[in-house]
């Protein structure tokens, strides 16, 4: 006995679903990005856990079905997540999803009620009655129930249509416990991004993925290699993506596509409530999938002008749409940058840029000419002059070493790479100068995670300062669910 | 039918472990130093459990702790912990610990290489064959990864020697279910420090607390109060101490004890390596609201607080910025004050807004190159990442001398401000209709990126209320931003007539 189905291997992405302003299905944008992803996948899923189909109506979630199948008019499958919490719903909308023309369906396990896993398994006997394929969908971060492996076993090989089996887990035990009961029967999804490559040399024949919104065509490319046998291309292209797709496996995964999204220029609205921008998805989070898109070459420069009141400098920097096209100001600016984990490393950099005659220059000079050196300030760089501030009494030799050495390197990569990027560009670098107060924990040990905290911390501090962000819709968006963490007892 | 022991019952100290600094020799002046302080009010003593280290202690240490333990304990019984991961090193242990004159042994579940139920009963049951000392078992799921299954407990309750059961996991309803099965022959003890009234109006016999070092006072109380039958006076008691006894439980054990002793004048040094005293487990800011716990609790004496709130002439509050009237009024600056909150939580707001490119500029800008002089600026934020607009300077007015004050000032003032800067933000914009809102205070958006605004807070030192004081700060800097943003420029609200 072969596969139930040949069609069902390959790179699928668990479409985003995009929504208005005023929180409608926002057509033409899904329209757009199953065009942006078309080129490089093998299937399409509209409606998943990525699709936010948990926050969805019914009749949102068939016309949404509905939008896709006729943008992809056939040119490949198309797998709808009809999964619900009921066994009523789940084979009602199964069925209109078959004689909607679905090439199959994704069904989630039943979740919150956790029901016990012979009822998992008639909820999937009462499914597999419908007709059309099925894949069964194993995600116990949110489902709270994990497959058993004889569960899972026995409805991919009693139920005729489970075609396959989307694992979302990041268990790669459960994984292999899967390949080695049903390996070549029906197919083996992996639906954590973070494991993509090892479970596709394991044996996996496809993956349903949230990144592959955003890098369809870096995953058709680790696909290919490891049926091509090339390991090396495959693992190459999975660590280049690492830390990009850990940030949207754990960073609220609708948000953090939806986000990259809108950083690569296409008009993609924000997440349904209870998930909102700066939640799961923090503000430090954003910086670094900005710059991971960037270094994938998803995020293009464009050129910009800073007006230095008087005098213009041209630069080009990787721009968002929120990216202003001229920055003028120069006389004082605020940025705050904030990286971690872990908490006693984590770094806070208070920036300030501004113009070296300004209110900027004149306090490094009159503080530098004054209590700079018994109270530690020092300049760590001349272009831009840079005075480095410590926010807490240094004691320990070993505090001296993390803030002077570490900290400070981590702020001088922050400029020096803001400087290569075109942030910080040639001509205004003997014109702006910056104070950094920076935070080092008395209790910091890892000096490594100070450096790159700070590095981090800055770098987004700058682009922060000069882009005027948080912007005032932000801060007012976001004023009343804020959570300063110090605010609490413990 | 098994024969309980009439001792077994009401508050025992969990004892720490003193060392010496550098050499981590165990300090055994102290450690008497600690029995006596902890004696009046306790019904006998536990050496070497969890809090007391154990597991960082030679088979020789323990045998002393106990054999200073009786020899300090003035006829109260001492419970021996005899913790390990082999059966063979509990037996050695429970030995020693007999032959010191230890009255029971405290015995934890084995742990690290996870045994089956079948070895964890067979564990128990060769000490208990072997070794003539009674034996309590110890459930502590936070530090062993595993309950003890109550099954186990159920059969290891028919042994002679097994006369207890210690609960530290704060689970009620595996307690209960303890209670329920095995109280009729064994002594149910609660060890989590956060719910013992619910356990001992629940049923068990007693507790083995390491707090009860430090508040055995309190616990000896509850003790009796529940006896009494007099809950509301032990419900009150056990919430004095509640938040306490949440930082020993979850924030530092043994180590967060030894920093609260020291506090009251006990010094127990610091904890064996790799634990640290502070900086772990136990983290600086913790730390700090052990004191302020502790002076809730008069344990240790608080410093009176001298100090004034601003007053006089607005215009003239600001001289630190070395903004003076003239400065103001020739720049056209914006100032406004608020004040709110009763007693500790008073708070004054004074406020000061202008343009960047005026003297205000350079004195927002100089404040961030001055650190370190007791009361540096902090940048207003909603929350780490959210820095108000216009950018905005918090200055407290008062010395910050210590973790304990700072911690009031960096959260709670911090994001109060910054919450009444959104506030007014928002009124400021535009509305729906066209206009901008008309609310008193708002922030023009022209103020967003052209002007910077610095807030002196003036925080009572003693304040400890995180809750109150965000509201105080709130109200008084709404206050403030009202005066400033909707009296005339350049001058002390209020002097002219408004319209």
């Amino acid at each position: 006995m072969g596969y139930k189905t040949e069609w069902l291997k390959g790179i699928f992405p668990a479409l985003i679903t995009p929504f208005t302003p005023d929180d409608r299905l926002d057509e033409e944008a899904y329209c757009e990005l199953i065009r942006f992803v078309l080129p490089h996948v093998n299937g399409v899923v509209p409606c998943g856990t990525t699709g936010e189909f948990s926050y969805m109506t019914l009749e949102e979630r068939k016309r949404a079905v509905e939008v896709c199948l006729d943008e992809v008019s056939g040119r490949v499958p198309v797998v709808a997540g009809t999964g619900c919490q009921s066994t009523r719903e789940t084979v009602a909308l199964t069925e209109w999803a078959r004689d909607a023309g679905a090439s199959g369906a994704l069904i989630v396990a039943p979740y919150f009620l956790k029901p016990t896993f012979n009822e998992v398994y008639d909820h999937f006997r009462a499914v597999d009655q419908v007709g059309l394929p099925f894949i069964l969908y194993n995600i116990p971060q949110c489902a709270g129930t994990h497959f058993k492996w004889w569960t899972a076993e026995g409805m991919a090989l009693d139920l005729d249509n489970a075609i396959g089996i989307k694992d979302s887990s990041g268990d790669l035990p459960f994984m292999d416990a899967m390949f080695e009961k049903v390996k070549g029967k029906v197919s083996i999804f992996v639906g954590h991004d973070e494991v993509v490559q090892p479970a596709l040399a394991a044996g996996a024949d496809g993956a349903i993925l949230a990144s592959a919104n955003l890098i369809p065509d870096v995953w058709q490319r680790v696909y290919r290699a490891v049926q091509e046998g090339d390991l090396e291309t495959a693992q190459y292209w999975q660590q280049r993506v690492q830390k990009l797709v850990r940030i949207v496996v754990r960073c609220s995964s609708t948000q953090a596509v939806k986000e990259g999204l809108r950083m690569m220029g296409l008009p993609i609205g924000d997440s349904r409530h209870p998930i909102m921008p700066g939640g799961g998805f923090k503000r430090e989070d954003y910086g670094e999938l900005r710059l991971q898109l960037e270094m994938l070459g998803k995020i293009k420069k464009a050129p910009v002008t800073y007006d230095l009141g008087g005098r213009q400098v041209e630069t080009e920097v990787f721009a968002t749409p929120q990216t202003p096209r001229t920055i003028s100001g120069f006389t004082l600016k605020v940025g705050e940058g904030f990286a971690g984990p872990p908490f006693q490393e984590l770094a806070h950099v208070d920036l300030l840029m501004g113009l070296k005659d300004g209110p900027v220059g004149r306090a490094i000079e009159r503080s530098m000419a004054g209590w700079g050196e018994e109270r530690g300030l020092r300049i760590i760089n001349e272009r831009p002059r840079t005075l480095l501030v410590p926010t807490v009494t240094i004691r320990t030799a070993k505090q001296r070493r993390l803030f002077y050495e570490h900290a400070a390197e981590g702020v001088n990569l922050g400029i020096r790479l803001s400087i290569e990027d075109g942030f910080l560009p040639e001509g205004i670098l003997d014109d702006v100068a910056l104070i950094a107060n920076v935070f080092v924990h008395p209790a910091a040990s890892i000096a490594k995670r100070v450096e790159f905290n700070n590095y981090k911390a800055t770098r987004h501090a700058i682009r922060k300062a000069l882009e005027g962000r948080p912007t005032v819709e932000e801060l007012i968006n976001e004023k009343a669910a804020a959570r300063h963490p110090f605010r609490y007892a413990p | 039918m098994p024969v309980k022991l009439p001792w077994l019952k009401g508050v025992f100290p969990a004892l720490v472990t003193p060392f010496v600094k550098k050499t981590e020799e165990v300090d055994e002046g102290a450690y008497r130093l600690l029995i006596r302080h902890t004696l009046p009010n306790v019904d006998g003593l536990v050496t070497s459990g969890t809090t007391g280290e154990f597991p960082y202690l030679t088979r020789e240490e323990q045998r002393r702790l106990v054999v200073i333990g009786v020899e300090e304990a003035g006829g109260k019984p001492v419970i021996a912990g005899c913790g390990a991961s082999s059966t063979q090193e509990a037996i050695a242990l429970a030995r020693d610990a007999k032959e010191a004159g230890a009255s029971a042994a405290l015995i934890v579940t084995p742990y690290f290489l996870h045994p089956s139920d079948k070895g964890v009963y067979q564990h128990f049951y060769d000490i208990a064959t072997t070794v003539d000392l009674p034996i309590i078992l110890y459930n502590i799921p936070q530090v062993m990864d595993r309950y003890l299954p109550r099954t186990v407990v159920e059969d290891l309750a028919d042994l002679p020697n097994i006369v207890g059961l210690k609960d530290s996991s704060g689970d009620l309803t595996y307690t209960m279910e303890l209670l329920e099965y095995v109280s009729d022959r064994i002594d149910i003890f609660i060890g989590h420090d956060e719910v013992v009234l619910p356990a001992l109006a629940g049923g068990v016999s007693g507790m083995i607390l390491a707090s009860a070092q430090v508040y055995p006072d309190v616990w000896q109380k509850v003790f009796r109060l529940v006896a009494e039958g007099r809950l509301e006076e032990a419900r009150a008691l056990q919430r004095s101490v509640q938040k306490l006894s949440r930082i020993f439980c979850r924030y530092g054990g043994g180590v967060a004890v030894k920093a609260a002793l020291k506090m009251m004048g006990l010094d127990m040094g610091r904890p064996r390596k790799p634990l640290k005293s502070v900086g772990g487990a136990l983290i600086h800011e913790t730390r700090a609201e052990i004191r302020l716990e502790l002076e809730k609790l008069g344990k240790i004496p608080v410093e009176e607080a001298v100090f004034e709130y601003p007053s006089g002439s607005l215009v003239e509050r600001f001289g630190d910025l070395e903004i003076t009237p003239g400065i103001i009024t020739a720049h056209r600056m914006r100032v406004g004050s608020g004040v709110a909150g009763e007693g500790l939580n008073k708070v004054q707001i004074d406020l000061i807004a202008g343009g960047k490119e005026t003297p205000l500029g350079d004195a927002y800008a100089l404040q961030l190159t001055y650190p370190l002089h007791g009361r540096e600026a902090l940048t207003a934020i909603l929350e780490p990442a959210l820095t108000v607009r216009p950018a905005t300077l918090l200055l407290p007015t008062l010395p910050q001398k210590n973790l304990r004050q700072a911690n009031m000032i960096y959260g709670p003032t911090q994001s109060a401000l910054a919450r009444a800067i959104v506030d007014a933000l928002e009124a400021g914009l535009p509305s729906a209709s066209g206009g901008t809102g008309g609310v008193k205070g708002r922030i023009p958006p022209a103020a967003v990126d052209g002007e910077v605004m610095v807030a002196l807070a003036t925080v009572h030192p003693r304040a400890l209320d995180r809750h109150a004081l965000y509201q105080s700060v709130h109200a008084a800097a709404t206050q403030a931003l009202a005066q400033a943003f909707s009296g005339a420029r350049g001058e002390e609200p209020g002097t002219r007539e408004e319209e």
